[in-house]
Order: structure tokens, then C-alpha cells, then sequence
């Protein structure tokens, strides 16, 4: 029965976190939707850090620069691609059957320019057709091209350990954010790529319609990829896949002595993880509207180690947890305070106190605060059973030694 | 039938040649001590037939498959099982994890459940049963070494190397490793077993391999080899006109 009470409470939390957003009737309901979309972000993104990190023990600081490439992605294409029914003879372009695929030029920083697709129609006869490839495809770009990146730097960490592996990863991230900086007529800079919603048309959900900018639908929308992740998650820590990639952040030369393909395993962690956090990425761009290389920051992905540390490192659902959790705490931690004279401005002091909790963290409690519970629940009685298999195995004569000793 | 051919391996660290021309070979379920005085060359010749490192030349064939160009997972795969001269269990996954991670790479379309019951025979045989659920990292440095061959069990190779078995480990468990080697040779595998522990290793090889600065300086009957000079001369640092000494006896 002890076992069962965490996949109980992992069931009852899938039911409130559904049952929420129809129940919930605060004043400040936007405010907390938009709290729990962020929660359910970042848990996503801590908890496929935790796989990557504390499962493979692959200390990856690049993992918000998949993200991005999910977010950049979809918010390019969203920009960028049209179907029309005709072609512009301007654009660039490629017949699909009866369709053009139709490429924008670079937008700029300043859309005072005329697209060429918004020349090309002033020329064209009515009739012609110009719509956007559905919102999913860009999404779904993005997982793709996120899955590829960590393709390819899986294969070029696989001689890296510890520090040289954040170094590089690090270093790729950094590359991301110059690069997304430095092609300013494309990706617009620090100005910022609009995106547009998850359902620019709304949407209606069960007789009830949602407009564009209701939190209600991208909070299903990021729920349901969260559960999709943690599903996914679980199966593969439950399965052969999960084994080996702990044995390999165990020791990667005696894993593969055992027969082990280390190279596969740790090449499919990096793509399964990126690809997560692409689609994190990609769903939270529509989201909210703008994206800025400012995601790629070291301080976004301090923030996802943080939460992935004090949730539990060696634990999905953890890592989860604690994202959600600190992601609450650093919003409602926002309200400043006075000691005497002195207003302590806490947007700014939260981080100090949630560094602070990182550290002590780190320092007393290894494993997290989230992973030990869950630990107390699976694993309780493991002792207790280890004593009792010793007592059992025990002749009577060992028995009455040990008797005498005690 | 298990052949091991290894065939005139040479490796180089730099300037250091490690290894100098080594060749031999193992022609069915051979019991064999491989010794040599510290910086011989033992464990990087266990590495290279491993495939955890490459040798600089020479060959290794298993069983008509060259394996020296492999690399160590398809060692394995290919029959060749080992254990490490300081342990290397997975300490942060438990005992019966630590065996079912060569039982499931051995076999790509099996699940955890198949070997449950094959691994608990192998715990009690090492009489760790009661341990299963534990931890590797709570094991003592002894059950340490019997964990690693349990996970060879699992592994089911046709050849072992067995580095330094008997290092700090209590006589009650050496008895448990000794019963270990008897089953698995008299089960048709070859066992290739390093020692510094010259009393077990004269006792228990049917044949032994001398290893010294890089060279194999003797290869045969262990009482021929405990009196060849050159074998007595690098262990202790003796002429050959000078007694030979019994201290290689142990």
C-alpha cells in the first residue's frame, strides 16, 4: 500500500491540475493561469534536465539553448512560411502540387518595408489564396530541429566529461545566442520575434469558446505536452533505456565492459531531452507572444538546474515537482517588505534567497526536498527487508551469537 | 570451442612502450594466471583485449573474430567478460540492477522480469540475496568484487579476465570467488585470472603467463614457470646462477 500512495497522488494531482482551470473563479485568475502555464514550462524543462543530468550524469548547461531552438523555430516559420495558390514570382518559392510554398524575405528590425508577398498581392487577380501553415507544423519544426541539434552535439560531447561537458554545452548555447543576435534582419535581435497564439482564431472547448488570448487553451495545450513528457519519461527510466543511462553516469568504461552501447545511449539521451525542451519551447513562444535571445541567458538555465536540484536531481516527477513549486515561490515571493526604514525590494532579493536555498540544498540535502519523500515511499522497507532476509538466512547457533553480542 | 588468439601487441603511451610483442594464445576452457611485477603491462593488456584502448599493432582474434578493432560493448557482446582491478559496480543503482544491465545489453528484446530469476540464483550463490534491493554503494569492498562477478555471470562470456579477484577481500569471501571460478570453468569458460597473490593464483592456474616490462617472458605449467630464472629474476631482481627461491611459492 505504501508504494501505491505516490502514483495515487501523482493521480489526484493529474486530476486537479485538470479539474483547475474549469474550477478556479479568483479575481486574479489570469494571473494564476499564466502561473501555472509558466509552472508547467519549467517543469518540463527541469525535468528533462534531470534525465539528461541526473539520470545520464550528463551536466549539460545547453539544455535552454534547445529550448530556444524550439522556440526560434516555430516563431521563423510562423514569420516566414505561406501557402499560397499562386506564385509571387518574387518570394522565394517552391510549387507543392497546386500550392506555393512561399519564403518572406528577412522582415527587419523595422516592418516599415513591404513583404514581397504583400507586393505580390497588389498584382494578383482576386481570388488568389494566401494562408499559414498551421501553428503545429512550426511547432513540430521545431521539435525536429531541436532532436537534430542534440544530435549533433550528443556526438560531439562523447568524449566529454564534468566540466569540459558544461564548458562546450555552455559555449554551444552562448554560440546560439550570438548567432540569434547577430542575424538581426532575420530574427529581429533583442527587439523581438512576435509569434503568434497558440489559436489565432480561438478555439471552442467543449461548447465553450476561448479567444485568442484566454489562458485556458495553451494551459491545456502545455499540460498535455507536460503529461506527454512525463509519460514518456517514465518509460524510458523504467525501461532498459533508463538502466543504461544511469549505468553509464555511473561509470561509462564498465557499462560498456558489460556489453553496453554507451555511444547510442548517451547520443539518444541528448536527442530525447532536446527534443522535450524544443517543444517546451516552442509551445511557450506562442504563448507568450515574443520571443528574445534573452532566453538563452545563463540565468534561465541557473534557474532550471536550480529547480531540478532541490526538487531531486535523480528524479523525474522531483524535478518536476520542484519546478513548479519555485516557479510559485519566485512569483508570489515578488511582494516587498519593510524592516524598520528599510524596504527590502524583494523582485530583486528573491533570487538571493532562492540562491541561497540552492546552496543549503546542495549542501545538506542531496537529493532534493521532493526526491527523498518519494524515495521514503519506494524504498522505505528495503532495510528493514535486508535485516529481516539476514535474520531469516541465519542459523539458530549465528542467532544465538548475535543474540549474545546484543 | 573458445580460441583466444592474441598475436604480437604492441601499445605505446608516447615514449613508453607498455607492451612489446605479446602474443598467445587460449584453446578452450583454460584456467590461466597472468602475473608480472607492477607496470608489466597486465591491465593494459586486459584493456586492449577489452577494447577499452587500441593497441599500437598486433591482432586479437575470439573465436575467428578479429575484436581488436572493436570497440568494448561489441567485445562483450562477442564473449569477452571482465572485471576491473579496483571495483567498478554501478554504486547508485542496486544490486539487482547492477546484474540485469549485462543480462538486457546481452539480450536487446528481454525485459527486467525474464532475469529475475536467473540473478537471484546468482546472488545466492554469492550469498547476497538478502542484499538485492540495496544500494551497490552500501556494499562492503568484498561484496563489491562478488557483485562484479555476478554481473560476468550475467553476461555468460566464453572468456573472463578476472583482475586482482582475491584484493582485499575476506578469506570467507575468497572462498565464495574460488568456488566462483571452479563453476564457471568446469561450465566450459575460460577464465584468465591476475594476481598479486601468488599462493591462490600457483593453486588455482592450470597455466600461467608471466608478465615483465612489457614482455611475456613466460608462458606454461606454473611449477615449470615459478623455477624459469627470467620469472624469478624480474620478481626479485636475482641472477640466474643464484638459488632459485621458494619465495614465488608464496
Amino acid at each position: 500500500m505504501k508504494k501505491r500512495i505516490p502514483h495515487i497522488a501523482g493521480a489526484l494531482a493529474i486530476l486537479f491540475l485538470v479539474a483547475f482551470p474549469l474550477t478556479y473563479n479568483g479575481t486574479d485568475y489570469d494571473y494564476i493561469m499564466h502561473l501555472w502555464i509558466m509552472g508547467l514550462f519549467y517543469a518540463i524543462l527541469a525535468s528533462s534536465w534531470s534525465l539528461l543530468a541526473g539520470y545520464a550524469g550528463q551536466f549539460s548547461f545547453g539544455h535552454m539553448a534547445f529550448m530556444a531552438i524550439g522556440a526560434y523555430a516555430t516563431g521563423l516559420f510562423s514569420n516566414y512560411v505561406y501557402l499560397s495558390s499562386a506564385a509571387t514570382n518574387i518570394c522565394s518559392e517552391f510549387k507543392l502540387g497546386d500550392t506555393y510554398l512561399v519564403f518572406l524575405e528577412p522582415i527587419g528590425v523595422t516592418i516599415a518595408k513591404q513583404s514581397c508577398l504583400n507586393i505580390a498581392r497588389s498584382t494578383w487577380p482576386p481570388g488568389v489564396v494566401v494562408t499559414q501553415p498551421s501553428i503545429l507544423w512550426g511547432i513540430l519544426l521545431g521539435i525536429l530541429l531541436g532532436g537534430l541539434f542534440g544530435l549533433l552535439i550528443g556526438a560531439l560531447v562523447l568524449r566529454l566529461r564534468s566540466a569540459y561537458l558544461a564548458l562546450f554545452t555552455i559555449g554551444f548555447s552562448e554560440i546560439l545566442r550570438a548567432a540569434i543576435n547577430a542575424e538581426i534582419s532575420i530574427t529581429r535581435g533583442q527587439a523581438g520575434l512576435e509569434v503568434p497564439p497558440l489559436f489565432p482564431d480561438g478555439i471552442t472547448l467543449l461548447g465553450v469558446t476561448y479567444s485568442a488570448s484566454n489562458k485556458v487553451p495553451p494551459y491545456f495545450v502545455m499540460l498535455f505536452l507536460f503529461l506527454m513528457c512525463i509519460a514518456i519519461m517514465v518509460w524510458l527510466e523504467r525501461s532498459r533505456f533508463g538502466l543504461f543511462i544511469r549505468a553509464l553516469r555511473e561509470d561509462e568504461e564498465a557499462a560498456a565492459a558489460l556489453a553496453v552501447n554507451t555511444v547510442r545511449y548517451k547520443i539518444l539521451v541528448f536527442v530525447t531531452t532536446s527534443m522535450m525542451a524544443a517543444a517546451a519551447g516552442a509551445v511557450q513562444a506562442h504563448y507568450i507572444g515574443i520571443i528574445s535571445p534573452n532566453i538563452l541567458i545563463l540565468l534561465q538555465m541557473s534557474i532550471v538546474i536550480a529547480m531540478a536540484v532541490i526538487g531531486g536531481l535523480e528524479s523525474i516527477v522531483a524535478a518536476a515537482v520542484g519546478a513548479v513549486i519555485i516557479s510559485f515561490s519566485l512569483e508570489f515571493l515578488r511582494t516587498s517588505f519593510a524592516v524598520g526604514p528599510i524596504t527590502i525590494d524583494m523582485s530583486t532579493w528573491r533570487l538571493v534567497f532562492f540562491g541561497l536555498l540552492l546552496m543549503l540544498t546542495l549542501r545538506f540535502r542531496r537529493n532534493g526536498l521532493i526526491h527523498p519523500i518519494l524515495l521514503w515511499f519506494s524504498r522505505g522497507d528495503v532495510k528493514q527487508e535486508t535485516v529481516a532476509k539476514r535474520v531469516a538466512d541465519c542459523g539458530e547457533a549465528e542467532l544465538a551469537e548475535v543474540e549474545k553480542l546484543l | 570451442m573458445i580460441r583466444l588468439e592474441v598475436n604480437d601487441i604492441r601499445k605505446n603511451f608516447g615514449g613508453l612502450q607498455v607492451l612489446n610483442g605479446v602474443s598467445f594464445k587460449v584453446n578452450g576452457p583454460e584456467r590461466i594466471g597472468l602475473i608480472g611485477p607492477n607496470g608489466a603491462g597486465k591491465t593494459t593488456l586486459t584493456n586492449i583485449l577489452d577494447g577499452a584502448i587500441k593497441p599500437t599493432s598486433g591482432t586479437v582474434y575470439l573465436n575467428g573474430k578479429r575484436i581488436d578493432p572493436l570497440p568494448s560493448f561489441k567485445v562483450a557482446q562477442a564473449g569477452f567478460g571482465r572485471t576491473f582491478q579496483v571495483s567498478r559496480a554501478f554504486r547508485r543503482m542496486t544490486v539487482l540492477e547492477n546484474l540485469y544491465v549485462p543480462a538486457l545489453a546481452m539480450n536487446p528484446t528481454a525485459h527486467q522480469q525474464d532475469f529475475r530469476k536467473r540473478a537471484m540464483e546468482v546472488l545466492e550463490f554469492l550469498t547476497m540475496d538478502h542484499l538485492r534491493n540495496e544500494y551497490a554503494q552500501a556494499l562492503s569492498g568484498g561484496q563489491l568484487k562478488l557483485l562484479e562477478l555476478g554481473r560476468l555471470l550475467m553476461l555468460d562470456p566464453a572468456i573472463m579476465v578476472l583482475d586482482e579477484p582475491f584484493a582485499g577481500v575476506h578469506p570467507t569471501l575468497i572462498e565464495i570467488i574460488l568456488q566462483y571460478i571452479n563453476l564457471v570453468n568446469e561450465a566450459g569458460k575460460a577464465v584468465i585470472m591476475i594476481s598479486h597473490d601468488m599462493d591462490t593464483i600457483f593453486s588455482l592456474s592450470k597455466r600461467l603467463l608471466v608478465l615483465s616490462s612489457g614482455d611475456l617472458i613466460a608462458d606454461g605449467d606454473p611449477e615449470m614457470v615459478k623455477k624459469d630464472p627470467a620469472v624469478i629474476e624480474a620478481y626479485l631482481g636475482q641472477d640466474e646462477e643464484d638459488e632459485p627461491l621458494d619465495s614465488l611459492d608464496g
